[in-house]
């Protein structure tokens, strides 16, 4: 790998480029192809990623340094933050249940739709690597990226017909019998679950696509040649090899799905106990806004620490199948 | 799995020329409705190290696919000792395979690689570690077993992935073009390998490449295909000296054709011009064709020949003006204009004339191939280069075609 080829993925304000390069590629030497990138090029490399730097600052870095001032003020009875500081809000997010426990409910529902989505994802992407350019292609894209097409709040009340009282779901539910009456699973945990899921697949999908198709054919035949049967060589050569998708599908899919708050309010309803709907609440409803800066700030370090983790883990198993 | 267990071994196994052990029948393939193979009949003997030797397109990757699973053939039937293989899936078969891109699994060592047919087959663990050393030193990379495959140069990982075909033990291996991904002094020292490699285990192996000088120096047998079809099988010496077709003659040693109508004083007449075939006696006024090779060829200086100049069994053919001349280090190579579209291409280890010059040019009566009157369907076609692409459209619309696939030379 030439070193001038890195040196975009690898500049040095792209953060998702170098941590998916790292999980991914499993490249060693990545990082000092870089650095003696950055090194030849100057201060005149830096010019095409200026744009980018200006806008993170402006509308990233700047409105979270706020948040985090925000987060630091203590309220008033009525929730008027007061002058001073302390960490008295913090206090709040980890000690009253409302909100710790929306921080794991949270946690855990990400990591469950991410399994998930990998899981529902793997076969709809094999098959799209597999399809041969043309109509059956091309729908099936057409299909799998559609939920990102759609509006979301379109997308959500289709879920809403379909799992409500009267909707397509109950109604062949008890019409096979299986229910004596229709369920209420319109702010059910497993509504908030699917149609989470079905947001987030694409994110999943689309990776792993890329990485099967990347898989060359005669593996499979050489795998098959030497005795293995399709089931052995999937798991012995399909499966590990489409572990960089597995890797960049998964840690996209869950800090995508720790935030996540229209869709679980809409199917679900604002009572559904996720860290993104009481952020939601406690500004549109309660007006607490510092509690509702560290409860998010709190969110955010959480998602951080769990996509790591979730590299870290994809690393070591690369490692261990790529030495 | 019929192979001996020491065939790995040192005691070469004496391969029994006259068992049949490979039978193609009748096997048609294609893709979405096109014919792209089509091979009467084809058996290959236990132990021969056989080549399938043909241009691109012409289907010997998908005879090779046939033969290993990949490709479900439209028609005909594949035995492999007796059994019928046709249904048989490709991890059933057992036999082993090495591609033209080594297809070694990156996520594993070599000695993974090499164990995997070996974990399949449930090989208890120290026999399985016996066996990828023993492999392994057979292709002399025993030090290697803890490597990545991507850790390899080329022809390593190629040595690998014969060594992982071998691990198995299988009665036959197929290759893939399994050296055109080397470079020229490798694939030179590769060819030494395989060769004894396949002579020392006694394993059948089909090899397929589009590389003639390949096919000639490691085959028992070669079947040169084209558009589908096989249209000579037999051995390196029998297919150079005695090509059945047009396009065998040109395909292997690019083979000068001459074509045009003879005389009964053997007399050719090409072009317009009259040229010596060399032949006792041509059929009069018949369409013939007859090929040189550019070895065979002899030059002397100057449009009138003298008799002298050409060495003994060989005579003036006619003359013609030089149109090319190259050195090829070991040769020269030229070009001799007889005529308007009829040219003839020498070898000679001496300085050809000048291009401009005029030169007669002459051959033994026994370097001349005659390749049958009816072989001329590609009239038009000057050059060998041609006979590979034409070969889709022959397949299609060649099917009453008289040049079957076995036929000897008319002469």
């Amino acid at each position: 790998m030439s070193a001038p080829a890195t040196a975009p993925v690898d500049g040095p304000t792209d953060k998702t480029g170098d941590k998916t390069g790292g999980e991914t590629g499993g490249e060693t030497g990545d990082k000092t192809a870089g650095k003696t990138a950055r090194k030849r090029y100057g201060v005149r490399g830096l010019l095409p990623v200026t744009p980018v730097v200006v806008f993170l600052l402006a509308l990233f870095v700047v409105p979270l340094v706020r948040v985090f001032a925000l987060s630091l003020h203590p309220v008033d009875a009525n929730g008027y933050p007061l002058d001073g500081y302390s960490f008295v809000q913090y206090r709040r997010v980890f000690t009253e249940s409302f909100f710790s426990e929306a921080l794991w409910h949270s946690l855990g529902t990400a990591l469950l739709v991410t399994v998930l989505c990998v899981l529902l994802g793997f076969p709809a992407a094999y098959a799209l690597s597999r399809a041969r350019q043309g109509v059956v292609r091309t729908l099936l894209f057409v299909a799998v990226v559609s939920p990102l097409l759609t509006s979301v709040v379109v997308r959500s009340y289709g879920w809403v017909v379909l799992f409500s009282a009267n909707g397509a779901v109950n109604r062949v539910l008890v019409g096979l019998g299986l229910l004596d009456q229709p369920a209420r699973l319109l702010t059910s945990y497993f509504v908030v679950v699917v149609s989470v899921v079905h947001v987030m697949l694409p994110f999943a999908i689309l990776p792993l696509t890329t990485a099967l198709g990347g898989i060359d054919d005669n593996l499979r035949r050489a795998s098959r040649s030497l005795g293995a049967g399709p089931v052995r060589t999937f798991w012995k050569v399909t499966v590990p090899l489409s572990l960089p998708g597995i890797a960049v599908g998964a840690t996209v899919v869950f800090p995508l799905a720790m935030g996540i708050y229209i869709t679980p309010l809409l199917v679900g309803g604002a009572n559904q106990p996720l860290a993104g709907l009481r952020v939601y609440s406690q500004i549109t409803s309660v007006f607490d806004y510092p509690v509702a800066a560290a409860l998010s700030l709190t969110l955010l370090v959480l998602t951080l620490l769990g996509v790591s983790a979730l590299g870290t883990g994809f690393r070591f198993w690369e490692r261990r199948l790529h030495g | 799995m019929t192979s001996d267990p020491e065939a790995a071994g040192e005691a070469p196994a004496t391969p029994a020329p006259a068992t049949p052990h490979i039978e193609i029948e009748n096997l048609a393939a294609g893709y979405e409705g096109q014919r792209v193979l089509d091979v009467d009949r084809l058996s290959i003997r236990r132990g021969e190290f056989l080549s399938i030797l043909g241009p691109s397109g012409c289907g010997k990757t998908t005879l090779l696919n046939s033969l290993a699973g990949f490709v479900t053939p439209t028609g005909g039937r594949i035995t492999l000792d007796g059994v019928d293989l046709t249904d048989v899936p490709t991890h059933r078969r057992g036999l082993g395979l090495v591609f033209q891109n080594y297809a070694l699994f990156p996520h594993m060592t070599v000695a993974d690689n090499v164990a995997y047919g070996l974990r399949v087959r449930r090989v208890e663990r120290a026999e399985r570690d016996e066996r990828v050393t023993e492999s392994l030193r057979l292709v002399g990379l025993e030090q290697y077993a803890g490597r990545r495959p991507k850790q390899l140069s080329g022809g390593q990982q190629q040595r690998v992935a014969v060594a992982r075909a071998l691990a198995t033990r299988p009665a036959v291996l197929l290759l893939d073009e399994p050296l055109s991904n080397l470079d020229a002094k490798l694939r030179r020292e590769m060819r030494v390998e395989l060769r004894e490699l396949q002579q020392r285990l006694g394993i059948t192996m089909v090899f397929v490449t589009h590389d003639q000088e390949e096919a000639m120096s490691l085959s028992d047998r070669i079947a040169v295909m084209n558009g589908g079809r096989v249209e000579q099988l037999g051995s390196p010496t029998e297919v150079y000296r005695t090509p059945a077709t047009r396009f065998v003659a040109e395909f292997i040693g690019a083979a000068n054709i001459l074509e045009g109508a003879g005389a009964a004083d053997g007399t050719l007449v090409v072009g317009g011009v009259r040229l010596d075939s060399g032949l006792a006696s041509l059929r009069d006024g018949a369409p013939v064709t007859l090929a040189v090779r550019p070895e065979r060829v002899v030059l002397a200086p100057g449009g009138a020949p003298d008799p002298a100049a050409f060495p003994a069994g060989s005579a003036a053919r006619g003359s013609g003006i030089v149109g090319y001349r190259a050195f090829t280090g070991e040769a020269w190579q030229a070009q001799i204009v007889v005529a308007e579209g009829v040219a003839l291409n020498a070898r000679t280890a001496q300085e050809p004339p000048a291009v401009g010059a005029s030169v007669s040019f002459g051959w033994g009566p026994d370097d001349v191939i005659r390749l049958g009157d009816d072989a001329g369907d590609d009239a038009g076609d000057d050059a060998g280069d041609n006979a590979g692409d034409d070969a889709g459209d022959d397949a299609g619309d060649d099917a009453g075609d008289d040049r079957s696939s076995l036929r000897k030379p008319a002469a």
